[in-house]
């Protein structure tokens, strides 16, 4: 019978630690986002209560593009390193981008209704574009449930990297063909609001980006025990 | 005892590529006979959706026509890889010392003949079927900006259908894989044909799509090249 506790796959997975410190850090942040952004940050004179979602909204829409550029990169060093953690890394960040990116569609739908008195405006280039960039990282898990082993991996790879490709492209081509709708709240000028307002934003994306860091980590970590414990149930069934 | 292999020059390899595809498709015609005809019912059954056959349709012209060309695009890169999957022909490309990449170009420039076949059809049709008011003066700012459409379509066509090629449901999901990263080119495509069409000659606005397009194509060429040997890395 092999020794448990010399066996490789029985030992503490790695990255355990990081995950807990990460949830620790990110319970914290979203707890001080939510009472600041809610109880301290100054109310929109002329949007009122509802602008409020702006700090979670604008913060979950920048986070699953930081999301997806993980992806992309994850599956670039998945290519050339053919090392399947990057590949782990790699659908851990989408599946999180695409959550994010549901999110946005979600509070953006909210904002609009409240706005503009209506759930869905195409005229709003970013709205739109988040639904293409889901309909987009959706097929990507309809590629990866339909091709097993080493062709699954790879081709994970290879279409995180064109979706990422197409997000930009997306969010062009709705950008050019539309008058817009959606306020400009970032120009090349800089943050058009006050600083009490940014203090709030930056905590939010703070948050969300560190909410981002703990759920991958602990994703990762879960994908890692899984193959740990089925490495440790094969050698005990060939023993 | 040495011996040396000469192998053919990659324009040559990719000359022998692009005349095996485009013969093949002279003896069966079933590729593109099939995009002409679903283009054209495409184009049918879109005036009987939008209604009296009396409406005045030309300011939807570009969206009927890239709708009906991006469907029939799906179509066509589907079975861009047919006689390579079912007559293991691909094994024999694939084990021949011919570059990854020389393969995409093959491929993709015979899907740009296959769609340019087809908009020969498709864009006077339009004209025909949906437009009241000036368009053949036009046609010739049409058939550049599909050309260069037909360039980003056969681009992510190629490896969208690469990828699509060994999944199980491969019919399913080469749409699902492709169509969202059509949207773009359809949207380009729909506003330059609009910026043009119907008495309207905004070539700022025109100008603006095809480099747009161009850009894609430029982006898309790039992760083709970085990807392709990794797809059929087996």
């Amino acid at each position: 019978m092999p020794s448990l506790t010399t066996d490789p796959a029985s030992r503490r997975v790695t990255g355990a630690r990081a995950a807990l410190i990460w949830g620790v850090i990110a319970t914290v942040l979203v707890t001080v986002a939510s009472v600041g952004v809610f109880l301290f940050a100054p109310e929109d004179a002329d949007q009122g209560v509802i602008q409020r979602i702006f700090y979670f909204h604008v913060a979950i829409a920048l986070v699953s593009l930081v999301a997806f550029a993980v992806a992309c990169v994850a599956g670039i060093l998945y290519l050339r390193t053919r090392k399947v953690r990057w590949d782990d890394v790699s659908v851990t960040a989408v599946r999180i981008g695409l959550l994010f990116s549901v999110l946005v569609i979600i509070t953006g739908s909210i904002w609009a209704k409240a706005s503009w008195g209506t759930w869905w405006v195409w005229a709003d280039p970013r709205l739109v574009t988040y639904l293409i960039v889901v309909l987009i990282y959706a097929a990507y898990f309809v590629l990866r449930s339909s091709v097993d082993d080493d062709r699954r991996l790879r081709y994970s790879a290879i279409y995180a990297v064109a979706g990422f490709v197409s997000v930009p492209l997306s969010f062009y081509s709705v950008r050019i063909a539309q008058s817009f709708v959606h306020p400009v709240v970032f120009t090349r000028g800089g943050a058009n609001m006050p600083g009490s307002m940014l203090i709030w934003f930056l905590i939010s994306l703070a948050a969300m980006l560190a909410l981002f860091i703990a759920l991958l980590e602990v994703e990762l970590v879960g994908r890692r025990t899984e193959r740990a414990l089925r490495a440790l149930t094969l050698r005990l069934e060939s023993s | 005892m040495s011996t040396t292999v000469n192998r053919p020059r990659w324009t040559r390899q990719l000359a022998g590529l692009i005349r095996k595809d485009l013969r093949l498709e002279l003896r069966t015609k079933e590729t593109v006979m099939a995009m002409v005809l679903f283009a054209i019912v495409t184009l049918t059954i879109m005036q009987f959706g939008f209604g009296t056959r009396d409406d005045d349709l030309t300011r939807f012209t570009g969206g009927l026509m890239w709708v009906t060309l991006a469907f029939t695009a799906v179509l066509g890169v589907g079975r861009s890889y047919v006689a390579e999957r079912e007559q293991r022909v691909l094994d024999g490309i694939l084990v021949s010392p011919v570059p990854r990449v020389v393969l995409l170009a093959a491929k993709a420039i015979a899907i740009v003949i296959y769609m340019a076949i087809t908009e020969l059809v498709v864009i006077p049709l339009v004209g025909i079927f949906f437009v009241k008011g000036p368009y053949w003066d036009s046609i010739g700012w049409i058939a550049l900006v599909a050309l260069i459409a037909n360039v980003c379509i056969a681009l992510s066509g190629t490896l969208f259908s690469g990828l699509a090629l060994f999944t199980r449901a491969r019919d399913l999901i080469l749409p699902v894989l492709f169509l969202p990263a059509l949207v773009p080119v359809v949207i380009a495509g729909a506003g330059a044909t609009h910026a043009v069409v119907g008495g309207a000659h905004d070539m700022s606005e025109y100008r603006g799509y095809c480099l747009f397009l161009v850009g894609y194509a430029i982006l898309f060429l790039l992760v083709c090249i970085a990807t392709y040997d990794a797809v059929f890395d087996d």
